[in-house]
C-alpha cells in the first residue's frame, strides 16, 4: 500500500507562505512528479511529506492513516536526495545497511534484502567501495538502492538527476521508470526539468508560487493546459503566445471562443505555408533533427517555430506560417484556457 | 627608478618617496647583477631567512651548545665542554616513577606533573570543546553572541587570565563569597594540591577552549545537513547518529585539535605561572617553569642543565607534530 492524500496543506515561514491550500491524491503505485520553476514550493511539499519538515496547517494521510505529526522515520517512506547524501565514511554495503542496522533488523533478513536491491541496481562489485570512489551514476544507484532496501511505503525523490550530464541523466530515467514498472512502488519524484517530468510521470503536479497549478497526465498538460503559466511550463520550446489581432491570418473560419483574449501556439504546431502568418527571421537554431525558428511578426510579436529536419532560412527573410486551427489555445484576460466554440 | 609619469602626488610627497624607491633599488641592482633576474626571487627571501634564523636556528644552535657545556657563563666560548653529563643528570634514576630517587628530582616532579595535567587538561578540553561546539551549532537564541563569549578569552594575554583568576580564587575572592552566601565553608583554591591543580587545569581550559571550539564548529559546518536528513529518514536515534556519523566526519578536525592541544599542554607554563607560582609546593610545577627556573631564576642557575631539559621537551613536541603528520596524512590517504 502506498496512497497518499494532502488535505489543505499550508507551510509558512514566518510572513511567507510558501505552500498554499495543497489538496492532491496520490494513487497506490503511482508515479507523480512535482515540476515548476525555481522556488515553487516543489522541495518544501515534498519535505512536508517526508516528515522533515511540518506543515504550518493542514493534514497528510498515508494510507489513510494521519501522519502529519508522525516523524519521519515512522512515515516508512524512504527519500532519495539530490546530493545523494551517502555517508562518506561507509562503505556502500555500509551505507545501504545502516537504515536496517537501526531497526534492529535480523542479519539474514537483512542479507537478504541489500542482496536483491544489489542485484537489481547491478551494484555488487561497488559494496566495498566508499561513495568517493564512485561515480556520479554509481552513487545515484546506491542511494537508490538505500530507499529500496527499506521496502518503503512510497519513494519521495528530490531532483535525483540533476548532479549527472545529460547523457547519464538519459540512461538513468529510463532505469528509473523501469525500476518503478519492475517495483510497483509509489513514487513522488521532484524536478524542475520539464522533460524528465513528461517522460517518467503517471500524472504531473504543476506549482507555481507555492499552489498547484494542474494535476494531469503529461499529454492531458500539453494538449489541455488550464491556464498560460502551464501552456508556457510544459513544453519545449515554449509555447507562443500572440493576441488575436496577430493570428487574424490563420484564424479563418475558426470561431474565437468568447471572452478570449490571447492564442497560444506551440512551435511545433506551425508550420511553412502559401498564406498565413508573416514573419521575419532573426536567429536560426539548426539541431539536426530539427530547425528552430526565431522570428518576428509584423506587430513586433516575438514568434518561435520548430520544423522537422533541416531548413534553409537565415537572419533578415520573410517566412509564411500557419497553424491547424485544431492545436490552437485560448485563453481570456485571466490567463485561464477558454476552450474553441 | 620610479618615472616621472606616474609621480602625480606632488612634489612635497613624490620626491620623499621617489629618493626611497631609489635607496631601495640600489642593493636590488647590485643583486641582480650579480645573480640575475631569476635570482632575484632570493632577495625577497633572504630578510626572512635572516630573521628566522637569528630568532630560531642561532637560540637553537646556542641552545646545543649550552646542553653539552657547564658552568654560569653566558658566552660560548668561556663554556667547558661537559658532552652528556647534563643528560646523564636529568635522566639519571633509581626509580622513574619516584622522582626523589632520581638524581634531579625537581625535572621528574615536572615532567610527572607536565604528564599528569597534559592528560587531565586534554581529555577534559576534548570532551568540553566537543559539546560546546555542538550546542553552539545547533539552533540556539544568539548563536554569535555565544560563539564570540566562548572564543574571547583566547583574545587575553595568558598573564591577564592568570591574574584574572588569580583575583577570583583567592581566600578573598568571588568564588569563596558565593560559598559564603551559601553558608558554605571558603575553600583555599590556590594553596591546596588537589584545587589547586583543579584550578590551573580549569583556567588553562577556559582559556583555550574557545580556540578548539571553533576548529570544531567549522568540521561541523562542513558535514552536509543531507547527511542528518538521510539518517533521520533511516530512523536514526540522535546518540548513534552522533558516534556514526557526526564522530567520523569530525576526525580530521577532532585530530588536529588533540595534537595542538597535546602540544600546547606540554608546553603549559605563563597562566598556571601566574595563578599559584607552580605551588603549593611543586605540586603546579611543570617542565617549562623548571626549564625557566633553573635556567634564570634559581640562585645557582643552570644554562646548561635547563638547555638540556629543554632539548628532551622539545623532542617531546618534535615526536607530537610528527605523531599529527603521520595521522593526518594516514586519514588522507583512507
Amino acid at each position: 500500500m502506498g496512497r497518499i492524500r494532502l488535505e489543505s496543506l499550508r507551510k509558512s515561514y514566518g510572513q511567507v507562505e510558501v505552500l498554499k491550500d495543497i489538496n492532491l491524491e496520490i494513487e497506490e503505485g503511482e508515479l507523480v512528479v512535482f515540476v515548476g520553476p525555481s522556488g515553487c514550493g516543489k522541495s518544501t511539499l515534498l519535505r512536508q511529506i517526508s516528515g522533515l519538515d511540518r506543515p504550518t496547517s493542514g493534514n497528510i494521510f498515508i494510507n489513510e492513516n494521519d501522519a502529519t505529526n508522525v516523524s519521519a522515520a515512522d512515515r516508512g517512506l524512504a527519500m532519495v536526495f539530490q546530493s545523494y547524501a551517502l555517508y562518506p565514511h561507509m562503505t556502500v554495503r555500509q551505507n545501504l545497511a545502516f537504515g536496517l542496522q537501526n531497526a534492529k533488523m535480523p542479519k539474514a533478513e537483512m542479507d537478504e534484502r541489500i542482496s536483491a536491491a544489489v542485484e537489481m541496481l547491478e551494484i555488487g562489485p561497488l559494496l566495498k567501495r566508499r561513495p568517493g570512489q564512485l561515480s556520479g551514476g554509481q552513487r545515484q544507484r546506491v542511494a537508490i538502492g538505500r530507499a529500496i532496501v527499506r521496502d518503503p511505503t512510497a519513494f519521495l525523490l528530490d531532483e535525483p538527476l540533476s548532479n549527472l550530464d545529460a547523457e547519464l541523466r538519459v540512461s538513468m530515467r529510463a532505469e528509473l521508470s523501469a525500476l518503478h514498472a519492475r517495483l510497483g512502488a509509489t513514487m513522488i519524484y521532484v524536478t524542475h526539468d520539464q522533460v524528465e517530468a513528461m517522460t517518467l510521470a503517471d500524472r504531473i503536479v504543476v506549482l507555481r508560487a507555492g499552489k498547484i497549478e494542474q494535476v494531469a497526465p503529461p499529454i492531458t498538460l500539453f494538449e489541455k493546459p488550464v491556464n498560460k503559466f502551464v501552456a508556457g511550463f510544459i513544453g519545449a520550446p515554449n509555447m507562443n503566445f500572440l493576441t488575436l489581432d496577430d493570428v487574424q491570418p490563420v484564424l479563418g473560419n475558426v470561431g474565437v471562443p468568447a471572452g478570449a483574449t490571447m492564442t497560444g501556439i506551440r512551435p511545433q504546431h506551425l508550420s511553412p505555408a502559401e498564406t498565413g502568418l508573416d514573419m521575419t527571421v532573426t536567429l536560426v537554431e539548426a539541431l539536426g533533427t530539427e530547425t528552430v525558428i526565431h522570428g518576428v511578426l509584423g506587430s513586433g510579436a516575438t514568434i518561435l517555430v520548430t520544423v522537422p529536419g533541416h531548413v534553409k532560412t537565415s537572419k533578415g527573410e520573410h517566412m509564411t506560417l500557419n497553424v491547424d486551427p485544431a492545436h490552437l489555445h485560448f485563453f481570456d484576460a485571466d490567463e485561464l484556457r477558454v476552450e474553441a466554440a | 627608478m620610479i618615472s616621472n609619469e606616474k609621480t602625480t602626488i606632488g612634489a612635497v610627497l613624490s620626491a620623499p618617496v621617489r629618493w626611497l624607491a631609489e635607496a631601495i633599488d640600489i642593493p636590488m641592482r647590485w643583486w641582480q647583477g650579480i645573480a640575475g633576474r631569476p635570482g632575484m626571487i632570493s632577495f625577497f627571501l633572504i630578510p626572512n631567512l635572516l630573521i628566522f634564523g637569528m630568532f630560531v636556528l642561532v637560540p637553537l644552535f646556542i641552545n646545543i651548545v649550552y646542553s653539552v657545556t657547564g658552568g654560569t657563563e653566558l658566552f660560548l666560548s668561556d663554556r667547558s665542554y661537559v658532552g652528556g653529563a647534563h643528560f646523564n643528570r636529568l635522566l639519571e634514576c633509581e626509580n622513574h616513577f619516584n622522582p626523589n630517587s632520581c638524581r634531579e628530582d625537581l625535572f621528574w616532579i615536572a615532567l610527572w606533573n607536565t604528564i599528569k595535567f597534559v592528560f587531565t587538561q586534554v581529555s577534559v578540553m576534548i570532551v568540553f570543546a566537543v559539546i560546546t561546539a555542538l550546542i553552539l551549532n545547533g539552533k540556539i537564541r544568539a548563536r554569535a553572541f555565544w560563539r564570540a563569549v566562548f572564543f574571547f578569552p583566547v583574545l587575553l594575554s595568558p598573564v591577564v587570565v592568570g591574574l584574572i583568576w588569580q583575583w577570583m580564587l583567592q581566600r578573598q575572592g568571588v568564588f569563596n563569597f558565593i560559598l559564603f552566601q551559601f553558608d558554605a565553608q571558603a575553600i583555599n583554591w590556590l594553596t591546596e594540591r588537589t584545587w589547586a591543580f583543579g584550578a590551573a587545569v580549569g583556567v588553562s581550559i577556559w582559556a583555550h577552549v574557545g580556540f578548539y571550539v571553533l576548529i570544531l564548529l567549522a568540521g561541523l559546518q562542513a558535514i552536509p545537513r543531507d547527511l542528518y536528513e538521510a539518517a533521520e529518514m533511516d530512523g536514526t536515534p540522535p546518540a548513534r547518529a552522533f558516534w556514526r556519523i557526526t564522530l567520523p566526519l569530525l576526525w580530521p578536525n577532532l585530530l588536529v585539535v588533540i595534537v595542538l592541544a597535546l602540544i600546547r599542554a606540554v608546553q603549559v607554563f605563563d597562566e598556571v605561572y601566574v595563578l599559584t607560582g607552580g605551588g603549593p609546593g611543586t605540586s603546579n610545577l611543570y617542565l617549562t617553569q623548571y626549564i625557566y627556573e633553573v635556567g634564570f631564576a634559581s640562585i645557582l642557575r643552570n644554562p646548561g642543565l635547563a638547555s638540556a631539559a629543554s632539548l628532551i621537551m622539545a623532542s617531546i613536541l618534535v615526536v607530537l607534530t610528527l605523531a599529527q603528520l603521520g595521522l593526518t596524512r594516514w586519514k588522507d590517504k583512507k
